[in-house]
Order: C-alpha cells, then structure tokens, then sequence
C-alpha cells in the first residue's frame, strides 16, 4: 500500500503489525503473515498466494484454498494493510 | 512538619512535592487534603524552591451557592478545572486522582500502562488490569512482603530505553480490598475511608518509607502479568502467548496510540524482554508465595 509502512513483531507463530498508515495493531496468524509478508515483496492474487503457502499453513484449511485465501484478502484490505486492485 | 504547619503552608504558599521523577506545585485552604498529605506523603521529598515544576495544583471550592449547603471540591490544574467537582468528603481522592490524570495526560516521553509495577532483585513485575481485577490489593501485599513499589496505577516504561521509572505514590484500595489488606498487614496506615465515591469506597495506604527512597532507581521489566482475583478460586500461574500479551497490554494503556510506532517498539521492547501470565487467586499468601518463585527471563540473566 502506497506510503504504508509496517511493522512486524513475531512471538511463536503470531504476528503483530502495526501499520503506519492506520495507527492500528493487529494480532495475526501464520497464514495471514505469510499472504502479507508475500505481497510486500510483490503484487499478487489469490491462487498465485495459494500455491506460495507451504504445506504445513495449508493443513489449516479443511476446504477450497483458493476461496479461503479470498476472504483473507479482503481480511486484510478492511483492515488497511493491503490495497486491493 | 505539624500538621497545623502543612495547612498553613498548603494554604500560603503550597508545596512543591516530589514523587518519584515529578514535581508537583500543591495549593490549598481544604483541612481533608492536608490530612491525607501528612499521613501518606510525609515520607517524601518536599522542595523548598525548585526552577522547574512539572504540575501546577489546587484543591479549591467552587464559587457557587451550593457551597453552603453542599460544599464540593474542585481540582484545578494550571487553573483549570479538566472534572466536574465532587464532594467535599472526597477532596483527598480526588487530589490522588487528578494527579493520576496530570501524569497519564502529560508524560508523553514514557509509554503508560494503566498496571501496578513490584520490584525484586532489579526485577520489575507489571500487572496491568482493569479495575475489579485484584490488582492493587495484590500489589498492597506485595509491597508488605518485601517488594518495592514502582506504581499502583501507572506503569511508565520510557521510551528512550524500555527500562521502567518508578513513581510510587499511595496505592488506592477499594471497598472489600480495604479491610483485607488493614488484615493482612495490621502495620500498613491508611487512610480514612471514604464512602459513596464513584468508585465506592476507598482508601489509600502508605508507601513503605524504602520504596520512596529509591524513587530514582529504574528497574528492568521481567514480567508481565495479568492478575484476576476469583473468590475460592485455585492459585493458577499460566503462561501467556507474547502477542496475546501484547494485545492486551496495548488495551490498558493510555498513549500507544498517541506515540504512534514509538508507542509500537517501546511495547514490542517490553513484551521482547518478558515473560507474560495470566493469574488467578484467592488467597494472598499463595500469591506472594508464587511471586517469590518467579524466574526472571533467561536472557537478563
């Protein structure tokens, strides 16, 4: 997100963002770190974010992964640590 | 200093009083305030002249007519009132409230947790809780079994280097908390009660005379931990996931938001460098029990 800047703290398997822009701190889980540290390195869309997660944070997911990643995504935009397209 | 002679000067002058890093600038004519500063604050640095004061205080009452048949009190700050008057009865709570107000309101440089910080072997305990929790009545016995008083309302972690400043100034009991500690430790002075506040009864018990004298000595945080008294209840020491923690810290202070990404590092430092519970108790000598059992965090070994 253009002029964001996030913070990241890792304690066992959570994160803590705090984004520059919003001023909020969030709580997150692995996946949601993993989809978010990917898209900080680059744009990205669901399927491609799908197929990055390792094998172990897939397991978390007992349906379609594609659709899930979806909603994480627009997860993540309501709470301003991504732009979406 | 009679009291007799505090009023006086209370009302003349006022007094420049120290509490750990600040200075306060006192003035007034209400008998209940000078009261509670002798028994509860006579152990503590009063300054003749200072250059620099960092609160300027009175307890006065409010020009009204009411003051003839319902007399208030009103706390002032640079002159101006920031709270609506309150009983006469409730002058001395009020000065320990407004101060918690002027510190909370103003030390900027110091991300504030509204917790109670004990001290042990250069190790701070942070306990921050809301109100109803247990806090200070745990934090009461702690410092009646040998550990030193930073806070019981305000945990003030500098944001400069993450160590905690003390400021110990009377821990505020309430209701049922009152005779509990007046019974486990028939030595504390508190003060009178005062009833129908609006945080119901109360009354305020003296720092012990040790942890005044080392107001200056910063401690290292070590732990973080929630208390929660539950009547009957098992003493329960569980550990706490450090996000989980730091969430939850964040939700009990008063300027993370304000001090932005400073407010974000400084709160990362001090979950970085602790170990976070939960505790539930009941009885307060298996409380102090499993304080003193506690293991200060490898890495500030």
């Amino acid at each position: 997100m253009s002029g964001q800047a996030l913070h990241i703290r890792v304690w066992e398997d959570e994160f803590i963002v705090y984004g520059s822009l919003s001023g909020n701190t969030h709580l997150l889980g692995p996946v949601a770190a993993h989809v978010l540290s990917r898209l900080q390195e680059a744009p990205s869309d669901a399927a491609t974010l799908a197929e990055s997660l390792p094998p172990l944070l897939q397991a978390n997911f007992d349906g379609e992964l594609v659709p899930e990643i979806e909603h994480l995504l627009a997860d993540l935009g309501s709470l301003e640590l991504i732009e979406r397209a | 200093m009679t009291l007799a002679e505090l009023e006086f000067q209370l009302k003349k002058t006022g007094i420049f009083l120290q509490t750990g890093s600040f200075i306060t600038h006192l003035q007034t004519s209400i008998p209940g305030v000078a009261e509670g500063i002798g028994l509860l604050y006579a152990d503590y640095p009063l300054l003749e002249q200072t250059d620099f004061t960092d609160f300027h205080v009175s307890l006065a009452y409010p020009r009204t007519l009411r003051r003839w048949f319902k007399p208030q009190v009103l706390f002032l700050f640079d002159g101006k009132p920031p709270f609506k008057p309150l009983p006469l009865d409730q002058a001395f709570p009020m000065f320990e409230w407004g101060l918690n107000w002027c510190v909370s309101s103003h030390a900027n440089h110091c991300l504030i947790i509204h917790a109670a910080v004990v001290e042990k072997g250069g190790y701070a305990a942070i306990l921050p809780a809301p109100p109803g929790s247990g806090k200070s009545t745990l934090c009461a016995a702690l410092v009646n079994r040998g550990w030193r008083l930073l806070s019981d309302e305000l945990a003030l972690v500098r944001v400069s280097d993450g160590l905690i400043i003390p400021l110990p100034r009377p821990v505020s009991l309430k209701n049922a908390s009152i005779d509990v500690i007046r019974h486990y430790e028939p030595e504390a002075t508190l003060s009178r009660r005062i009833s129908d506040t609006m945080k119901g009864t109360v009354a305020h018990m003296k720092v012990p005379a040790d942890s005044i004298a080392r107001a200056a000595e910063t401690a290292r945080p070590a732990w973080v931990i929630f208390p929660k008294y539950q009547a009957g209840a098992a003493t329960r020491l569980e550990a706490l996931p450090r996000a989980r923690a730091f969430m939850r810290v964040a939700d009990n202070a008063f300027n993370y938001s304000l001090l932005g990404v400073r407010g974000f590092e400084t709160m990362a430092g001090l979950i970085d460098a602790s170990l976070c519970y939960d505790f539930t108790y009941s009885v307060l000598d298996e409380a102090i029990e499993t304080f003193a059992e506690l293991k200060p965090p490898v890495s500030l070994m």
